[in-house]
């Protein structure tokens, strides 16, 4: 190829051209010969300056404030890992870190139970009205977390909220103050949460059923086992790859939980629905502690990474990863 | 003879009433949507009147047009809408771009690079807040839309879902076809690769669009004038500010939710499809 180019540049310059010495290939010609083999690297570029730019070199700053005191303004105190040893010790870090395990914790046992149910009910074959179902299931999906979380302030408004109005209406039972004591108001969020991902997680267990071939539960059914053996003994462990698929997924969504709590009830009462991301930008954008929150949120960064690489290893995810 | 009841107990009947409680539990994602629908129409005194009331008593257009009059609620939809658009479109572009040569080419460091692109997803945002929010100021685009478009036009998730799909969807061949008719390697990819991946393309442009049209935390903290907000700030301002006028507040949550609804509704198919295609086939 890049020779056909040569001559072709050579045919336009006259004949002494062919006496000169091969002069410097042009940066065309030189581009077409090793186009194959740099293209990649060129394709993936902006990837990598983008990541460099805006995520590893900001990860390391982050490590790098987090030794230090600074204001976001002014000089920075270099304190080495004294943030470390305060946030651990800080009550409110407590608060936070227990509320995101809350979080979390519902995420992986409310949430994912709930779609795997409502995912086997769409799946199983005689029920109708199923693109009805989906859709409307799945509708919570596509709105603002923040959208949902004013939706939800009229809800569980404290004196006639639909909420207490409902409970008022069918069950005779007194308003109950949502957002004003500390265990309603973090399962106020943890009902948020639910609300806001169970049609989500429903579509990845859903698809997961797809792709259990009908042949198997056939033969099984053939050998007489009952509808609960076959779930055990072949829905879920089909399912493995789907659920480590999604146990990351949802622990990575409530490690970030940040909206819910902050417009509903700013964290409180107290620091009773205070999320870690939620204490990140109150230490750092109401507070100006930013080498203080720049701890914190390392030390979220190195627990989720410790969390997810067992998940990672108990579920065995990438042992399958071939196109 | 009790064989065949049981029969039509188990085909007909169970069926049924699946689908029967199914329906009825539509209650609890649409009430919520509902109710929000129907509060928007009424006067703040009428939200909290016992028993409440699904249709509005007397409905007034009072809180919309005062979303509009009174507050930059166009302005700040404007805003949110064109800066989607426009990082949607760059995201797709450079997703595809570096997603091709996962899929297509082999290269020295190619393992370890697809690695880092993976790794790069289990990074929680909040570890980026602060030293993004120090750098982005440090640059000078604090309250700059720049801020809100460029660190995110080449997504991890989209370069994985582009792979994932490229792998499956593309001949070897017609690469290889492409090079023998004398086009450079930029030239296949666009001429010859992106017509092949457009239903991946089109998944990847609703979820990056929906992300970017719903974010918060970033905007809220770097978008400072108030005529620079993304539409989730301003209507977590518009409630800060007029907290008791819940007919407002709702207003704006339905004016905000209302596209992207009926974008999902029109478009459920490619939505849910878009879901899968990189987690489940990889």
């Amino acid at each position: 190829m890049a020779v056909s180019v040569d001559e072709r540049a050579g045919t336009g310059r006259g004949a002494d051209r062919a006496l000169v010495p091969p002069r410097p290939r042009s940066l065309g010609a030189w581009w077409r010969r090793h186009e194959r083999r740099l293209a990649p690297y060129l394709f993936v570029a902006p990837f990598f300056v983008l990541f460099a730019v805006f995520m590893a070199y900001p990860v390391a700053n982050a490590l790098w404030l987090s030794l230090h005191e600074w204001t976001g303004l002014g000089a920075m105190e270099w304190v080495g890992w004294d943030n470390y040893g305060e946030v651990l010790r800080d009550a409110s870090f407590h608060h936070a870190a227990a509320n995101t395990a809350w979080y979390a914790a519902a995420s992986l046992f409310v949430i994912c139970p709930l779609a795997l149910l409502l995912a086997l009910a769409l799946n199983s074959r005689r029920v109708a009205a199923k693109d009805l179902l989906r859709t409307g299931y799945f509708i919570p999906v596509v709105l603002s977390p923040v959208v949902i979380a004013l939706m939800f302030t009229i809800i569980f408004d404290q004196e006639f909220g639909l909420m207490n109005a409902g409970l008022r209406g069918l069950l005779g039972i007194r308003p109950i103050n949502w957002l004003g004591s500390p265990e309603w108001a973090r399962l106020v969020i943890i009902i948020i949460l639910v609300w806001r991902w169970t049609g989500y997680i429903m579509i990845y267990f859903l698809a997961g059923l797809q792709n259990i071939p009908r042949e198997l539960y056939e033969a099984a059914q053939l050998d007489g086992a009952g509808s609960w053996r076959l779930f055990w003994n072949i829905t879920l462990p089909l399912l493995r790859p789907v659920t480590a698929f999604v146990a990351v997924v949802v622990l990575i969504g409530a490690s970030q939980i940040f909206e819910e709590p902050y417009i509903l009830t700013n964290g409180g009462p107290g620091e009773a629905t205070l999320s870690i991301a939620n204490y990140v930008q109150r230490e750092g954008f109401e507070r100006l502690n930013f080498g203080y929150a720049a701890t914190a949120s390392f030390i979220l960064f190195a627990f989720v990474f410790l969390v997810t690489q067992v998940q990672i290893r108990f579920f065995g995810i990438g042992r399958e990863q071939e196109g | 003879m009790a064989g065949t009841g049981s029969r039509v107990w188990r085909d007909r009947a169970v069926p049924l009433a699946l689908t029967a409680v199914l329906l009825v539990g539509l209650v609890v994602p649409l009430l919520p949507l509902l109710w929000t629908l129907s509060s928007s129409f009424k006067p703040v005194s009428d939200i909290f009147i016992y028993p409440p009331r699904l249709l509005p008593a007397a409905a007034t257009l009072e809180n919309y047009r005062r979303l509009f009059t009174d507050l930059p609620f166009l302005r700040w939809f404007w805003n949110t809408l064109w800066v989607s658009v426009v990082s949607t479109g760059l995201a797709l572009f450079f997703s595809a771009l570096a997603g091709y040569a996962f899929a297509k080419y082999e290269f020295r460091g190619k393992t370890l690079l697809f690695n880092i692109v993976l790794g790069s997803l289990l990074v929680p945002f909040a570890v980026l807040l602060i030293p993004l929010f120090v750098m982005i100021t440090r640059i000078g685009w604090a309250d700059s839309f720049l801020a809100l478009i460029v660190p995110w036009v080449a997504p991890a998730y989209g370069i994985f879902l582009m792979r994932q799909y490229i792998v499956q969807a593309v001949p070897n061949e017609l690469i290889d076809a492409g090079r023998v008719d004398g086009a450079g390697e930029f030239r296949v990819f666009w001429t010859l690769v992106l017509p092949l991946v457009r239903p991946a393309l089109g998944a990847l442009a609703i979820w990056n669009f929906l992300g970017v049209y719903n974010s918060f935390l970033w905007p809220l903290v770097v978008m400072s004038s108030n005529d620079n907000l993304m539409l989730p700030v301003g209507l977590a301002q518009i409630y800060g500010n007029y907290s008791r006028e819940y007919g407002l507040v709702m207003g704006g949550a339905v004016l905000a939710a209302v596209p992207m609804v009926a974008v999902f509704i029109a478009l459920r198919r490619q939505f849910i499809e878009g879901l899968t295609f990189g987690a489940l086939k990889g």
